[in-house]
């Protein structure tokens, strides 16, 4: 059942409670809207979650075994000095875009395809080149789930509190002032009743002299 | 005397909170819209893509998916088409419409939906599950706007 909402019952308060109906109507709608845009990001982007996930795992398994290949053929010593000259500033560019309101990061790692091998190629093995490779693959997927990971907090946190307001319109505010509106008319209405009564109770006074 | 009942009724805080309510979330959810658009030719050169908005922040967009524009696109098509493409959220919550000024983004929809589709007063109007599908290839190539006209 509805609160009602305290006002006088006068004319004037049931138009200003229609305008704020009308406009806690359009509230809603936006709010809706929004909410629908929202949870269909948010899926799109569990989703995606997921499989990059499942990516970066999958890179991750396939370089520990290429890189334990490469370190039972070069020795750990040998590997070790090799892969020193191969260290490079990683550079992420981080920026932003918007979704529906939601402000969210997103994160490209510069060098795409680009080669970060530093090692002399006539002296390591073509284990050590897979092993590499499979670690720029890790190095894509970690900064794409790291993207998907914060986008896919941001969005639930907002979806949230979307929700909230849109609980709040459709189950408290509107609920409440149609209530009102509602028992607003009816106050009229008895009104006018007892008005037509009394005049006519009046007329028969008069009438009887 | 109307006009000074309409100037409380407009005053009163219920009333007041409502509309910033409705002010406010316009403001938020268009708040991240691009201030100009720039054509996919200009935004192939740059190191870092990108275009400012109107909250101040800027839209950055994603090398992979410009070059995948790119790869659909013809280099006259490549200068006409300016992005971010906009997404208009009508009051049919059943329909999105995308805004387009040529048929570069005619030929990328239906390129991405691999379905044909047709440009209909600047509009090319697609379904909800075809958007999911669009966002999911542009996410960066593409913004939402929330047309006044949900709130009319």
């Amino acid at each position: 059942m509805p609160e009602l909402i305290k006002v006088r019952p006068t004319k004037i308060e049931l138009v200003k409670l229609k305008r704020r109906l009308s406009l806690a109507q359009r509230v809603q709608k936006i709010v809706k809207d929004r909410l629908s845009i929202l949870t269909m990001e948010f899926l799109q982007t569990a989703r995606d979650t997921l499989q990059a996930k499942n990516r970066l795992r999958d890179a991750s398994s396939r370089l520990y075994r290429a890189l334990s290949i490469a370190a039972g053929y070069h020795g750990y010593i040998a590997m070790g000095k090799e892969l020193t000259a191969t260290e490079t500033d990683l550079k992420v560019v981080a920026g932003s875009r918007n979704i529906a309101g939601v402000r969210i990061p997103s994160f490209q790692l510069t060098g795409d395809g680009k080669s970060m091998k530093g090692y002399s190629l006539a002296d390591t093995s073509s284990w050590l080149d897979r092993a590499a490779q499979l670690s720029e693959e890790c190095l894509k997927a970690a900064v794409e789930l790291a993207e998907l990971q914060r986008n896919f907090e941001l969005l639930a946190m907002e979806i949230n509190r979307t929700k909230r307001i849109t609980n709040a319109l459709e189950y408290v505010v509107i609920p409440g002032l149609q209530a009102t509106i509602g028992y607003l008319n009816m106050k009229f209405e008895e009104r006018d009743r007892e008005e037509k009564a009394r005049l006519k109770r009046v007329k028969v006074l008069v009438a009887r002299g | 005397m109307p006009g000074s009942l309409q100037n409380e009724a407009k005053q009163s805080p219920y009333e007041r909170m409502l509309q910033e309510c409705v002010r406010g979330e316009l403001r938020i959810v268009n708040a991240g819209l691009p201030r100009n658009q720039e054509r996919l030719s200009v935004l192939l050169n740059e190191q870092y893509p990108r275009v400012p908005c109107h909250d101040g922040s800027s839209h950055l967009f994603k090398k992979a998916e410009l070059e995948y524009l790119a790869s659909i696109l013809d280099p006259d098509e490549q200068k006409a088409l300016a992005l971010p493409m906009l997404i208009e959220l009508g009051p049919d919550q059943a329909e999105a419409a995308i805004i387009c000024e040529g048929t570069a983004e005619e030929k990328i929809v239906s390129r991405t939906l691999d379905m044909p589709v047709t440009c209909e007063e600047r509009r090319i109007r697609i379904y909800r599950p075809q958007l999911a599908l669009l966002r999911r290839k542009l996410k960066t190539t593409t913004v939402y706007v929330f047309s006044p006209k949900i709130v009319g």
